[in-house]
């Protein structure tokens, strides 16, 4: 049996009058690569944001590897998210004025310590050893991409969160980053949670889970 | 005042029992026993000082161990700057030393004689029959004060890696603040002067051939930053220098120990937590440093500003004869020739002048008026070999007091006579009154 790495219980998320997630149960096993489909409005992520501890419940039970993020402090909540988390975003939100070396290092200076040979050696392994002292302005959307997963993994977390990782890529550039994903999951031994709307990027995931309206409405598992 | 007086030296052995107690890794009851039978084995021997040696001879005796620790003070902090480097295993010795309970025992005892040894010279009278019960009564309170210090010490938090030479810091700047309060057990204010002497002798005599205006090389302008060494403040800030120089050589010593090798980690993330955690506990060891830089700063305040009054004598009124002349008889109601300085208050019609009489170390007087060409007529005290202008804390040495210039006490014109000094009383007012008048012009009358 595989070990649960996260469990929520009637998990539910209000935004005064509206209620963006109802009550939700799941369960991810450690490893696992969960995509989470819905439309705009869904409730995708709001869950996202409640398991990369970017936000708070307003009811229900929510366990990440242990912790549970209800009771968590803020300082608990912060180390929770520095040591235990990484997010891919859509919008990549590197820092402009950094060089792609560099905006890894700032997300080791925030864990730790910068180590600009190790910030080197993880964009190596995205393909990016070329273009280590270029700025975001100067590569394309994938490569951008691609430093976002770089900065992501770099302190070695234990769940990996992608917030439509692919939304602003082309076909090509999609499956780069999503065949890099899996190649780094497969070393890594990660958990994934990727929230998407294109169905193709969701069948890299293990199962996927169908949101509308706050409620889940369906689950597939690969192959189904 | 004396509630001030024993605050300092309250806070100064509560510091020291604390820090010994957090630093030594021994039985906290051997180093309390050691503590307190070392502070009243001091007392004690502050007490035989006072009792069996004359003058100011058991000063020097506890001022030259105070300086003889410093000296050591200063050796350690190099030899753990030297250490840092990683070449040299010199003081791998004393970290052994502080987790040994026969050390520990040791230091704690010798640390408690000193303490014990300055707090006697505070509270037992100086000369003659040593009260006995003043000398338990010490003793007893130092005994009281270490238990109630090691109760108080548990709840302060441990010391990251302590080693001797961040123990000597701390205790050494803990035993100068205390001995600091203590105007004859101050190292600061001797210090200062020495620097101050030191410096102007060797600019003098580097500089006396070239002593002429229209030098072939220097031109006027270089006069200008030659004058900076002769500055007031040149003693201070080099008595300064070296009086903190070691708890930098400490804290540079921290700072540039090489941190454990975490190169076995393969992960990285994991690699630089405990990087992380390694750098923090190394600024955490600068807290040390940083308490005893406070420690000594307050001591050079208190030098500077001494919670104990320096020897100040009320002036004397005196009048003048017919002729209108002020005479002062060598010996009589005030002896001349004790080597202090005696103050003279002199009023006529409405106009009063306040001025000293000195006897300088060659045997001859001087007279000057009770106030300096610069600043407020606040008038002078005498320390251990200065006097010190009230009003700005410079510390003149004895021998320059009877010259004219800078914050020198401004020198009277007098006749030497057989039996005293004869000083005209006109003469006297005017200058007085133009010295004021002058100091009074400037706003503030601030250097």
């Amino acid at each position: 049996m595989m070990d649960v790495l996260i469990e929520t219980r009637g998990l539910t998320r209000n935004y005064g009058e509206i209620c963006a997630l109802k009550p939700l149960d799941l369960r991810v096993n450690n490893g696992e690569w969960l995509s989470i489909m819905g439309h705009s409005g869904s409730g995708k992520s709001t869950l996202l944001n409640l398991l990369g501890g970017l936000d708070r419940p307003s009811d229900g039970f929510i366990r990440v590897g242990g912790e549970d993020l209800r009771v968590l402090s803020e300082d608990g909540m912060a180390r929770y998210r520095r040591e235990f988390v990484g997010i891919i975003f859509q919008q990549h939100h590197l820092i402009p004025y950094l060089t792609a070396v560099e905006n890894i290092m700032m997300a080791q200076y925030f864990h730790s310590v910068p180590d600009e040979a190790e910030a080197r050696t993880a964009l190596e392994r995205v393909g990016l050893g070329h273009r280590l002292k270029n700025r975001p302005g100067e590569l394309s959307g994938g490569e951008q991409q691609r430093v976002c997963i770089a900065r992501a993994i770099i302190n070695s977390p234990r769940l990996l969160l992608g917030d439509e990782p692919t939304g602003n890529l082309d076909h090509g550039s999609t499956r780069v980053v999503m065949e890099l994903l899996s190649e780094l999951r497969a070393e890594e031994q990660f958990t994934i949670i990727m929230v998407t709307h294109n169905h193709e990027v969701a069948a890299w995931g293990d199962r996927t889970i169908y949101l509308d309206d706050g409620v889940m409405v369906r689950e597939e598992l690969k192959g189904d | 005042m004396g509630a001030l007086k024993l605050t300092v030296l309250i806070l100064a052995w509560g510091g020291i029992i604390i820090v010994l107690g957090r630093g030594f890794s021994v039985n906290r009851l051997l180093l309390a026993v050691s503590n307190a039978t070392g502070f009243a084995a001091g007392v004690a021997v502050g007490a035989l000082l006072l009792s069996t040696l004359q003058g100011d001879a058991s000063f020097a005796v506890a001022k030259a161990v105070l300086s003889a620790l410093f000296l050591l003070h200063w050796l350690v902090s190099l030899a753990a700057l030297y250490r840092s480097t990683g070449e040299g295993t010199t003081v791998e010795r004393f970290q052994k030393m502080s987790n040994n309970p026969l050390s520990a025992a040791c230091c704690s005892i010798a640390v408690g004689i000193l303490a014990g040894t300055i707090c006697s010279f505070r509270f037992i009278p100086q000369g003659g029959e040593v009260p006995l019960l003043t000398v338990v009564i010490v003793g007893f309170s130092g005994v009281c004060l270490t238990a109630f210090f090691f109760g108080v010490e548990q709840f302060v938090p441990k010391m990251p890696v302590p080693t001797a030479e961040v123990l000597m810091a701390i205790v050494v700047s803990f035993i100068l603040f205390a001995s600091s309060s203590i105007p004859r057990l101050d190292l600061f204010s001797p210090l200062v002067m020495k620097v101050m002497k030191l410096i102007h002798d060797i600019v003098h005599q580097f500089f006396e051939s070239m002593l002429i205006p229209d030098h072939l090389f220097f031109r006027p302008e270089v006069w200008n930053y030659i004058g900076l060494l002769f500055g007031n403040r040149v003693g201070l800030w080099g008595g300064m220098l070296i009086w903190f120089t070691p708890v930098l050589l400490v804290a540079a010593a921290i700072r540039l120990e090489r941190l454990p090798s975490v190169a076995h980690i393969r992960q990285g993330a994991e690699r630089r937590t405990l990087l992380k955690a390694h750098i923090r506990e190394r600024r955490t060891r600068l807290v040390a440093p940083l308490i005893a830089g406070v420690m000594l700063a307050a001591a050079v305040f208190q030098s500077r500003f001494p919670a104990v009054e320096y020897w100040d004598p009320k002036p004397l009124k005196v009048a003048a004869t017919p002729s209108g002349s002020i005479f002062i008889p060598l010996t009589g109601e005030i002896d001349l020739k004790d080597g202090k300085i005696h103050k003279f208050l002199f009023k006529e019609r409405g106009r009063d002048a306040r001025f000293m009489v000195l006897q300088n170390s060659a045997g001859g007087y001087t007279v000057t008026l009770d106030a300096c060409s610069i600043c407020k007529p606040d008038g002078y005290g005498q320390t251990e070999g200065a006097v010190i202008c009230y009003y700005c804390k410079t510390l003149i040495p004895l021998e320059t007091v009877g010259k004219p210039g800078g914050c020198n006490p401004v020198p009277v014109p007098f006749m030497m006579e057989k039996n005293g000094i004869a000083i005209d009383g006109a003469a006297l007012l005017n200058l007085w009154g133009i010295t004021v008048q002058a100091t009074n012009r400037v706003k503030g009358a601030a250097r």
